[in-house]
């Protein structure tokens, strides 16, 4: 049985606005492709990985550290203790029937200000409601062109 | 024994971590806007369950607190948000039209456990007219959505005033 490809219009757009406000106010997009494909590995989102992995790689992101973004904890200092905050809070989050704890929301506050913090986890909200969109419609990954 | 002259002693009501919607007001002004759009079509009783089905696997507090009583301002009765958390052994609550989004709910919430199974999703799809159904995958993205909010920046439950967001 193929699945719905229907999405309602407002609900899109209101979509790409969140997207587009939590990246805004993160004010880092390289981490901020580094957070979405972390969220969707975990969520196994094919379409959301194959469009996040040629963003990143068209902003110029390393290969080394989009190949090893899985193991990113295991990786040393491929990524800074700012973006493995980051990362952290983005499992956690994603996650979230484990609940968010202190040590990583503080491990978060550390390296970003109040107002950052508030769009990395409006960022990491809005990658996981796309993961749940496109993986419950099983829309096909190939479909994104940058 | 207590009685109504020795009021019980509860534990300390906690912060919250951050006040969201003042350090990201355009992503909190989105996220209306996208449960708003998300509600359209749906039947308003179905979707306060959705909502309080899926804020109980992700432990939101708040979202509890929420949607129970916008659920109960509804006409929702207490029994069938009290066995919510327990719909396999009470289904004769809920019409099979309402199982089959609960359990939609569950698979769409619990992602990291793989996909969204064909034999729910096509569950859903017999009792779902398909923009109802993409309606509804909505509706279960962004109550997902605010749970993420409310559990990461700890929102403090029991202030809520039922229809106060509406």
């Amino acid at each position: 049985m193929s699945r719905t490809q229907v999405l309602d219009p407002a609900v899109g757009q209101a979509m790409s606005a969140l997207s587009a406000a939590a990246k805004k106010g993160l004010g880092d997009p390289a981490l901020a492709e580094l957070v979405m494909i972390r969220a969707s590995q975990l969520n196994h989102c094919a379409f959301c990985l194959d469009m996040h992995l040629r963003l990143a790689r068209g902003n110029g992101e390393s290969e080394d550290r989009v190949q090893l973004l899985d193991a990113w904890e295991e990786a040393g200092d491929l990524y800074s203790e700012r973006e493995r905050a980051a990362l952290a809070l983005t499992e956690a989050v994603t996650v979230l029937t484990d609940g968010v704890s202190d040590e990583v929301y503080a491990r978060a506050g550390k390296h970003f200000t109040e107002v950052e913090l508030a769009h990395l986890i409006g960022l990491i909200t809005v990658i996981n409601g796309w993961n749940r969109l496109m993986v419950s419609r099983r829309v096909q990954p190939g479909g994104y062109q940058p | 024994m207590n009685t109504a002259q020795e009021p019980v002693e509860y534990a300390t009501e906690h912060a919250p971590r951050m006040r969201f919607a003042e350090h990201a007001p355009a992503v909190y002004k989105a996220m209306i806007r996208l449960d708003a759009a998300a509600r359209q079509g749906l039947d308003p009783k179905l979707y306060e369950l959705v909502k309080i089905r899926a804020s109980q696997l992700n432990h939101c507090a708040f979202c509890l607190d929420m949607h129970t009583k916008d659920a109960l301002a509804a006409g929702e009765t207490v029994q069938r948000i009290v066995q919510l958390g327990a719909w396999e052994e009470s289904r004769h609550f809920y019409t099979e039209k309402e199982l089959a989004a609960i359990e939609l709910t569950e698979a769409v919430t619990v992602l990291t456990d793989g996909f969204v199974p064909d034999e729910v999703y096509e569950k859903a799809a017999k009792h779902f007219e398909e923009p109802e159904l993409a309606q509804l995958i909505s509706a279960i993205t962004v109550i997902n959505a605010w749970n993420r909010i409310g559990v990461t920046t700890r929102m403090t439950p029991g202030h809520y005033q039922p229809g106060q967001h509406q």
